[in-house]
């Protein structure tokens, strides 16, 4: 959306959800762990799945999918743990599948149309990427990614009012 | 530039702050009787710092108030005025207007309104030459620099009064002119702009004395192509005014570099013919009579060895003049190397000892998640346990080195007593032992109040008057302990009074009066007792302005809650009453035991826990569909279960189940329902806003030998809660 930004290429991790395809900004990225059954919370919202311990931290897990208004995700052998950085803090997210690491170029982002989820703002824009098919040969339809503003999810301002 | 200025700054207050510390212990052994010469000097010595620093930072108001104060504190040491308890008292009041500057300094307060203690300072210093007999003296103070620090010292620790009385001698010849201008040379170390020395700072501090530059020798300035700018090379010559005291261009350089060059001298004129002029003034004048002027340039390796040597050629030189024998040595010039070595210490930003302290705990947990793995052979072979044990003594070590002597929250209780004294009339003798037990600085930085308060209320409550001390047969002066000392892992505080003891029926009925207990309660004694920390308890019949406004005990109590502490009051009636906070070593570890509610593992700290039931078929009764008591021995005490704390579901019955009896501030006892008790043991306490935020009820989480987490809970505000019902969101599962 912002013009002035456009070169720059970045890299996105990308991951489903459902069936969608979503993709994070590499740089917000810290790890990716097995799923593992997180310490339940009490009085938090239903979103927050508990903590756990990350090398001595304890960072609170988060499933992704009902934080963004879709169907909670089903845990099975795929599932799996984005830890990330989000304004200094720490957090899991519970996605279905990790896929790739995919360089964009900002300039082809595009605007998410509005009314998207119940807060259309933490959709920072949608990219068509090229995906590998399981054959190798490339997909030239490409697969639509829908790029997650990570600020905007606000975790824990959102938690604050919950509590 | 401004960042690494505004650093040294920081340690510069820091620095404040230790030296107040010192000169507020110093101060108080001083009125409690201790006029030593070390004790003298080294309030002298904490407050000359402070001035010191101050100067450099531009802190004008501080610098000029701390001379004031030095001056009279040199005039102590020098033996001039006699440290009375009047002396005493304006010294100590002194004392807390240099504090109020120095928060001033910091931007933390306005300046403080120091004219009357600038005045009763004055006054001090005025009165000690009439004291003295000898008028003259105080005229002299001012233009001649006559009793300048040093040689003032001097004369008091060799005992050669006779130097002061020459001193008033020769008052007119040294106050007379600018005969014997000071003339100074520096040479600022070529690592001094490294070492935060900046000469221009020095200069300036000289030129507000009245200094002008005479002459710059830039001759050491090496070619371009050699010239590091990061080197001073520049060698000052300036000129000042003789009436300005020698001691005051000396603290110009206090904190120069070690290998600086530093010539203070006498011009030498006319009229320093008279052999008798200097002598009394300076080392190198005093030398200049039998060798021919020597100035004094020595390399300032150590600036306190050089004002040794410095007092050692001025004893020197009142020996020939006095032709006494030489003098034994100083006690205080053989002291000061010493504490120099002993203070061979770093200063580390508490936020990194955390970090350690955070790192030694995960080694820790890693250690046990290690052995949990191994099987039990492999767990008995010798790597193990010595791993155990070194990452056992890292810990160990860790957090000895956020240790603090407990010295630090007792230095101010003399004081206080003393103030106290006056305000009730009341004497009053303190003993202190254990000052010298170790305590995590978080918790001597957060026990100041409350022992505060103890010995307020052991001051204004527990002590009698005199006259009621003398009708029971009692020595009219009463007397508090304070005492600590460490036990495994707590530390004991107590404070004990010699007084009436706790009144207990006075304490009932007022317990009753103000409906904190039924007029029918069945009460022991020690509960009786504990009914003083209760939230609005107060008994003093007439509310004082030291303590009966009946915040006190309760504050005392949440607040050594709060530290994962706890309160215990023994009292027998007509023999005193002690107070004991029971403290744990560190806020980084707590003591828990560890639960499982339905089927999750929490942990309790323990300072909470009384006592754990198994309960007897009956012994849970509901009084309502919600709500559930089980009998204590007679007490009906409500009880929580998982479900009604966190929405947790548990559909075990109550007989299989373990009633852990917790006691929390305010409200009381509540069993607590747990399905099992697991383990009892030290956990490191994680909190929880770190990535996300607090959340009521937990007061952190832990790291469980096996890398799961169990959360903290918060007994206080659960039990608090036990009134507004948690709502219970997201935990179905």
């Amino acid at each position: 959306m912002n013009t002035e930004t456009t070169n720059t290429d970045c890299k996105i991790v990308t991951f489903i959800l459902g069936h969608q395809t979503f993709g994070i900004d590499m740089t917000a990225l810290i790890e990716i762990r097995e799923w593992e059954n997180p310490t339940p919370l009490p009085n938090v919202p239903g979103f927050i799945k508990g903590v756990t311990n990350l090398r001595g931290n304890v960072i609170p897990v988060v499933g992704l999918a009902e934080r963004l208004g879709w169907e909670p995700s089903a845990i099975h052998a795929r599932s799996c743990i984005l830890v990330v950085n989000i304004l200094g803090k720490q957090a899991g997210f519970l996605v279905d599948e990790v896929n790739d690491i995919v360089a964009i170029n900002r300039s082809e982002i595009q605007p998410a149309p509005e009314v998207e989820t119940i807060e259309s703002s933490v959709i920072d824009g949608l990219v068509r990427i090229t995906t590998r098919a399981k054959d190798g040969t490339r997909d030239e339809n490409g697969t639509m990614v829908l790029l997650l503003d990570l600020d905007a999810l606000s975790l824990t301002k959102h938690l604050d009012l919950a509590a | 530039m401004s960042d690494e200025l505004d650093e040294i700054q920081a340690i510069f207050f820091e620095e404040c702050t230790e030296g107040l510390v010192t000169a507020e212990q110093g101060l108080s052994a001083m009125q409690g009787g201790d006029v030593s010469a070390e004790t003298i000097a080294g309030v002298f010595r904490a407050v000359h710092s402070i001035k010191g620093g101050a100067g450099a930072f531009g802190h004008a108001d501080l610098t000029a108030f701390a001379h004031k104060f030095e001056n009279v504190l040199d005039e102590v040491r020098g033996g001039k005025i006699a440290p009375t308890p009047g002396v005493v008292k304006v010294m100590l009041a002194s004392f807390d207007l240099l504090s109020d500057h120095v928060e001033a300094a910091k931007g933390l307060a306005g300046r403080p309104n120091d004219a009357a203690a600038l005045a009763a300072l004055e006054k001090v210093l005025v009165e000690r030459g009439a004291g003295d007999g000898a008028p003259a003296a105080a005229p002299v103070a001012a233009p001649a620099a006559a009793p300048a620090p040093a040689p003032a010292a001097a004369e008091d620790d060799f005992g050669f009064t006779p130097v002061l009385v020459s001193l008033d001698d020769f008052e007119a010849p040294s106050s007379a002119s600018s005969d014997g201008a000071w003339v100074i040379r520096f040479k600022p170390s070529q690592a001094a702009l490294a070492n935060a020395g900046e000469p221009l700072l020095i200069i300036r501090e000289l030129e507000t004395l009245g200094a002008t530059i005479e002459a710059v020798d830039v001759t050491t300035v090496p070619p371009l192509r050699d010239l590091d700018p990061e080197n001073a090379y520049f060698t000052w010559t300036l000129s000042m005014p003789a009436d300005v005291p020698e001691n005051d261009i000396r603290d110009c350089f206090d904190f120069v570099a070690p290998d600086s060059v530093i010539e203070i001298e006498r011009a030498r004129t006319e009229s320093a013919a008279d052999p008798f002029d200097f002598a009394p003034i300076s080392a190198p004048a005093a030398e200049a009579d039998e060798m021919g002027f020597v100035p004094v340039s020595a390399l300032i390796e150590n600036f306190d060895a050089n004002i040794d040597q410095v007092v050692q050629a001025i004893a020197n030189a009142g020996a020939a003049l006095a032709a006494a024998p030489p003098p034994a040595p100083a006690t205080e010039a053989a002291a000061t190397p010493k504490a120099v070595e002993a203070a061979q210490t770093i200063r580390v930003d508490l936020a990194k000892l955390d970090l350690l302290l955070n790192l030694v705990g995960e080694l820790v947990i890693r250690n046990s998640i290690l052995a949990d793995r191994l099987s039990p052979a492999d767990r008995q072979r010798v790597e193990l346990p010595e791993l155990a044990r070194l990452t056992r003594q890292i810990q160990d070590n860790v957090m000895s080195l956020r240790a603090q002597p407990i010295k630090q929250a007792f230095s101010r209780v003399p004081r206080m007593l003393r103030d106290l004294s006056v305000e009730t009339g009341k004497t009053i003798n303190l003993e202190t032992s254990g000052e010298t037990t170790e305590v995590d600085k978080g918790v001597i930085e957060k026990i100041g109040d409350p022992l505060t308060h103890m010995i307020r209320n052991a001051a204004d409550h527990g002590l009698e008057s005199a006259q009621e001390r003398i009708a029971a047969g009692k020595e009219p002066a009463g007397t508090i302990w304070l005492s600590a000392e460490q036990k495994g892992a707590r530390i004991f505080v107590r404070v004990r009074d010699n007084g009436r003891g706790i009144n207990r029926e006075r304490v009932r009925a007022k317990a009753i009066e103000k409906g904190i207990i039924s007029a029918d309660a069945q009460l022991t004694n020690e509960e009786i007792d504990q009914l003083i920390c209760a939230p609005g308890f107060s008994t003093a019949e007439t509310i004082s302005n030291i303590s009966g406004r009946g915040v006190g005990m309760d504050v005392v109590r949440s607040n050594v809650e709060a530290l994962g502490g706890r309160i215990e009051i023994t009292s027998v009636p007509g023999e005193g009453t002690t107070f004991t906070m029971v403290l744990p070593l560190t806020l980084a570890i707590l003591d828990g035991m560890i639960v499982r509610l339905a089927s999750q593992r929490f942990v309790l700290p323990l300072t909470h826990v009384l006592e754990t039931v198994q309960p007897e078929p009956g012994q849970v009764k509901r009084t309502s569909p919600d709500t559930e008591v089980i009998d204590m021995r007679g007490e009906y005490v409500p009880v929580k279960r998982a479900v009604d704390i966190f929405g947790l579901n548990d559909d075990r019955a109550i007989e299989e189940s373990l009633v852990v009896i917790v006691e929390s501030e305010g409200h009381g006892k509540v069993g607590l329902v747990v399905d099992t008790i697991d383990d009892r043991r030290e956990v490191v306490i994680k909190s929880l806003d770190q990535n996300l935020h607090p959340i009521r009820g937990l007061g952190g989480a832990t790291i469980l030998g096996d890398g799961s987490i169990a959360l903290i809970l918060d007994i206080e505000a659960l039990v608090a809660a036990s009134a507004t019902r948690f709502t219970p969101k997201g935990l179905a599962a």
